[in-house]
Parts: structure tokens; C-alpha cells; sequence
């Protein structure tokens, strides 16, 4: 993990990927929370979130936050659903750490770093869905055990499953677009 | 696939006032009920009046607002109510009163597991509830009566940087590009012979089929990032204090307002702490009513 100056860097890139990134976690998680896909149990699967996770692993800590929070905000507010901070810095935070490895990822394609990004991703998703459900006692006044086993469980299984599938595609298909960009 | 804003003008007291007070308001009723732990419904009734009120005032139109009515309303009701109902948790632990009178009660032959719904929890899943809604309903207006245009500059205004404030007001921007981008990807894969509506196979199949939508929209959206970059980095964007084209300014009714929520935050505050109310409880009446 480095933490210089560059992996906190907030200068125009990183205000518009993180515009970027929360538009596109925005519409995805709309079109997924009217379509969802099915799955078992109470446990759906939101795709945006491995567009998100790309997102941070590609441009940084404060573009996966950003991307998070704003882009789950954006999907609450077009879905009609209102502004719920705990769960949009949930997002924030799942979108964050797995940034914090963006220096130590070189070659999108090798598959060493797909898989440390993966598991990045997973830690991102551990932490951030955790705060959103634990918050979510103090708001919604829900106890511990449903904030674990009602919130927290299945968000965490069906967030790491769509992260595992999509998201070495997605860094797979940008080392191919980088290429071609030279950036 | 239409992406549409839920906000509409509308000539009400709500939407004339400074978005500001509307976040800050709502702040300041979520940190009533939460910071002092508030459980008394002779403070929770009134507040659930208020946003309702609130509520009721925006004058939303009832084909917009049913959806997201009728899956707050199954949130609330039937998983943090009836959990409430059924096992008492959620609250303060006066809630499994054991001297509480028992409604229902149906255990597992030969042993103490069950379920047992005294009094004492249906009237705490009632508080839980109203307490939920009071919260819920301020926010679930702000999407139907926030012009989308203004979310930068209230952030901005709020004590936001400009940076942040403006990658708010860009997603923004950006949202109904990808939202068609998203559109003609799916047209031209269907054009392909892609079944968006038939994914076939296990989860995992599933799942991966969904990359043909997903990764051309997101590839696309990381060379037009390239393209704003360049042209913000030549306006010199970031190298000096921005300027926002809306203006904001808060009315003598925006301070009425948010001396209100102020007022109420301190007074649950003083309540709870200073003079003892708050704490849950199940009324006479209620008691007396079910037995």
C-alpha cells in the first residue's frame, strides 16, 4: 500500500472520474433496484458495486469515495427513495480502500493483481457494508443481530460475488483501453 | 430506459425554502431521536405530527410517490416492526419486561424457545415504527422537491469544497449520458442477439453474462474522462476559488426553520438528560386497554 502524496492526490482528475464513477454507480443501482437480479434468499446483487471497486482500484482512494457516496446517493434520489448518509458512506468507504492500492497495481491484466485488487475489493466491501449496517442501529433502531444477519450478510455475500466475477473483466478490458490511450 | 428526475416545481412552503434548511432540518430531527436515545412516544408523536406535516405539505402526487411509499412502508413494517414485535430488540432492554403481560405466546413443546409477544413489545414496535418514519419521511421528500441543479451550490454553501461540490454538481451532469449510453448499449447487444430479459445458466453465469451491458459503458465513460479532463485542465480549473452560478440566501421563514430544529434537538436534549424524560415506557392506558 503506498500512502504519498500521489495515492491522496485531489486535483481534476480525481473530480471527474469521481463524478464518473458515482454517475455510473448511480445508474446502475437504480436499474438494479427495480431490476434486480435474482438470487438466493434476501441477498441481491448489485453490479454497480464491481464498478465502483474498479473505480477505486483504477484512480485512487478519494475517487472511490466520492464515487460511493455520491453515486449512492444519486441511485436513493432518482429511485425516489431519499438521502440516507450511513449507507451512501458506506459506499463511500467501499469504494476507498480498495484505492489504497492503486499505486501497487501496474498491469491491470496480470493476474497477481487482479487478485490482490479482489481481495482489496473484498476488504472494502467488509468495512463498508459493516459501518452502513452497524449505523443503521443507532438510525433505524435496529439491534445488533439483525444489523449483522439481516443487513450486513447478505449485502456482503452478493457485493463480493458480483466483485469476484466482474470485476478482473473490467480491469482486463481497461488495460486494453489504456493501452490504446497511452495512460 | 429514461432516467427522470422525481423533482417538479411546485409553489409550496417546503420548496421555498434554501435546500440548506432542508438538510439542516433534517439533520437536526435524525440527531433529536438519536443522540438522546428518545423512546417516549409523548415526544415521538409529536415529532412523527411534524414530519408528516412536512410531509403532507410538499403536495407530492400520489403516482410518484406510491413505489418508494410501498417499499419504506414493507422496510418498516414488516422486517424492524415485526422484529420489534417478535423479539424486542432494537431498543432499550426495558422493552423484555418479564413482568409485562403476554399477548401471544407459542413455544416449541417441551422446552422455553418461542415466541412470546407481551405488551411491552407490541407497544415498543409501535414506537419503533412512528420513530423510523419521523426520520424517513423529511428525506424520502427531498429527491421530489430539491431542484437537481442546486445540490453543488447547497454543498458548496454548506461548508463543502469546491472541488467536492463540483464533482457532486458534474455526476449530476453526467448522470442521464450514461443513463442513454447504458440505453443504446443495451439496444445494440440485443441487435447482437443478447437476451438481457433471458440470462440463462447459475448465479455466476448470470452474473458474467451482464458484462457485454457493463463493460463497454464503463470503457466509454474512461475515455470521455480523459476528454472533460483536458478541457477543465485548459480553463484551468482548480488553480483559484470558483464562482457558482446559482446564488443561495436564506429567507427570515429559513431561520424560523432551522431555529425550530435547533430548538428541538436542544429540548429532547435538555428533556432526557436534564429532567429525565425519554426513556421507553409503556403508558396506563395502553395496558389497560389490552387487558
Amino acid at each position: 500500500m503506498n500512502d504519498n502524496k500521489s495515492t491522496w492526490e485531489f486535483g481534476t482528475r480525481q473530480v471527474v472520474y469521481g463524478a464518473i464513477g458515482a454517475a455510473l454507480y448511480g445508474v446502475l443501482s437504480w436499474a438494479t433496484n427495480f431490476f434486480p437480479l435474482p438470487a438466493a434468499g434476501n441477498i441481491t446483487f448489485r453490479p454497480a458495486v464491481a464498478v465502483l471497486i474498479f473505480f477505486g482500484v483504477a484512480y485512487g482512494p478519494i475517487v472511490g469515495l466520492l464515487a460511493g457516496f455520491i453515486g449512492n446517493t444519486l441511485g436513493d434520489l432518482i429511485s425516489g427513495f431519499g438521502f440516507y448518509w450511513n449507507w451512501s458512506l458506506g459506499s463511500g468507504l467501499m469504494g476507498m480502500i480498495p484505492g489504497l492500492i492503486m499505486l501497487a497495481i501496474t498491469d491491470f491484466k496480470a493476474r497477481s493483481q487482479i487478485i490482490k485488487a479482489v481481495g482489496w475489493g473484498a476488504l472494502g466491501i467488509a468495512v463498508g457494508m459493516l459501518f452502513a449496517s452497524l449505523t443503521e442501529m443507532f438510525v433505524g433502531g435496529i439491534d445488533l443481530n439483525t444489523a449483522l444477519v439481516g443487513y450486513f450478510t447478505p449485502a456482503f455475500i452478493g457485493n463480493l460475488v458480483v466483485t469476484a466475477i466482474l470485476l478482473p473483466i473490467l480491469m482486463i478490458a481497461f488495460a486494453g483501453v489504456a493501452a490504446r490511450r497511452g495512460r | 430506459m429514461l432516467v427522470t428526475w422525481k423533482y417538479r416545481p411546485r409553489k409550496t412552503f417546503i420548496q421555498s425554502l434554501d435546500p440548506r434548511t432542508r438538510f439542516i432540518f433534517l439533520a437536526c430531527i435524525i440527531f433529536a431521536l438519536t443522540i438522546p436515545d428518545i423512546w417516549d412516544y409523548r415526544i415521538l408523536v409529536p415529532l412523527f405530527l411534524l414530519s408528516l406535516t412536512q410531509f403532507l405539505m410538499a403536495r407530492i402526487e400520489w403516482k410518484d410517490i406510491r413505489r418508494p411509499l410501498l417499499f419504506i412502508s414493507i422496510l418498516v413494517f414488516f422486517i424492524v416492526g415485526l422484529n420489534g414485535l417478535l423479539s424486542g430488540r432494537g431498543g432499550p432492554s426495558s422493552v423484555n419486561d418479564p413482568n409485562s403481560p403476554i399477548l401471544f405466546q407459542a413455544l416449541i413443546p417441551g422446552t422455553t424457545w418461542g415466541v412470546t409477544v407481551t405488551i411491552s413489545k407490541l407497544w415498543f414496535a409501535m414506537n419503533q415504527v412512528i420513530r423510523i418514519l419521523s426520520m424517513a419521511l423529511p428525506a424520502i421528500l427531498i429527491p421530489y422537491t430539491l431542484d437537481p441543479n442546486i445540490y453543488g451550490t447547497t454543498f458548496k454553501r454548506m461548508g463543502v469544497s469546491d472541488k467536492v461540490s463540483f464533482t457532486m454538481d458534474l455526476a449530476f451532469r453526467f448522470l442521464p449520458t450514461f443513463a442513454r449510453d447504458l440505453t443504446i448499449t443495451m439496444d445494440a447487444q440485443r441487435a447482437r442477439g443478447y437476451e438481457m430479459d433471458k440470462l440463462k445458466g447459475g448465479l455466476i453465469a448470470k452474473i458474467r453474462r451482464l458484462a457485454p451491458l457493463i463493460i463497454p459503458v464503463t470503457m466509454q465513460s474512461t475515455v470521455t474522462g480523459e476528454e472533460v479532463i483536458d478541457a477543465m485542465d485548459l480553463r484551468a480549473f482548480g488553480t483559484a476559488p470558483r464562482t457558482w452560478l446559482k446564488n443561495l440566501k436564506y429567507a427570515p421563514r429559513d431561520y424560523f426553520i432551522i431555529g425550530l430544529g435547533v430548538a428541538i434537538f436542544i429540548t429532547c436534549c435538555v428533556l432526557k438528560w436534564g429532567v429525565g424524560i425519554g426513556r421507553f415506557f409503556v403508558p396506563e392506558f395502553f395496558t389497560r386497554l389490552l387487558t
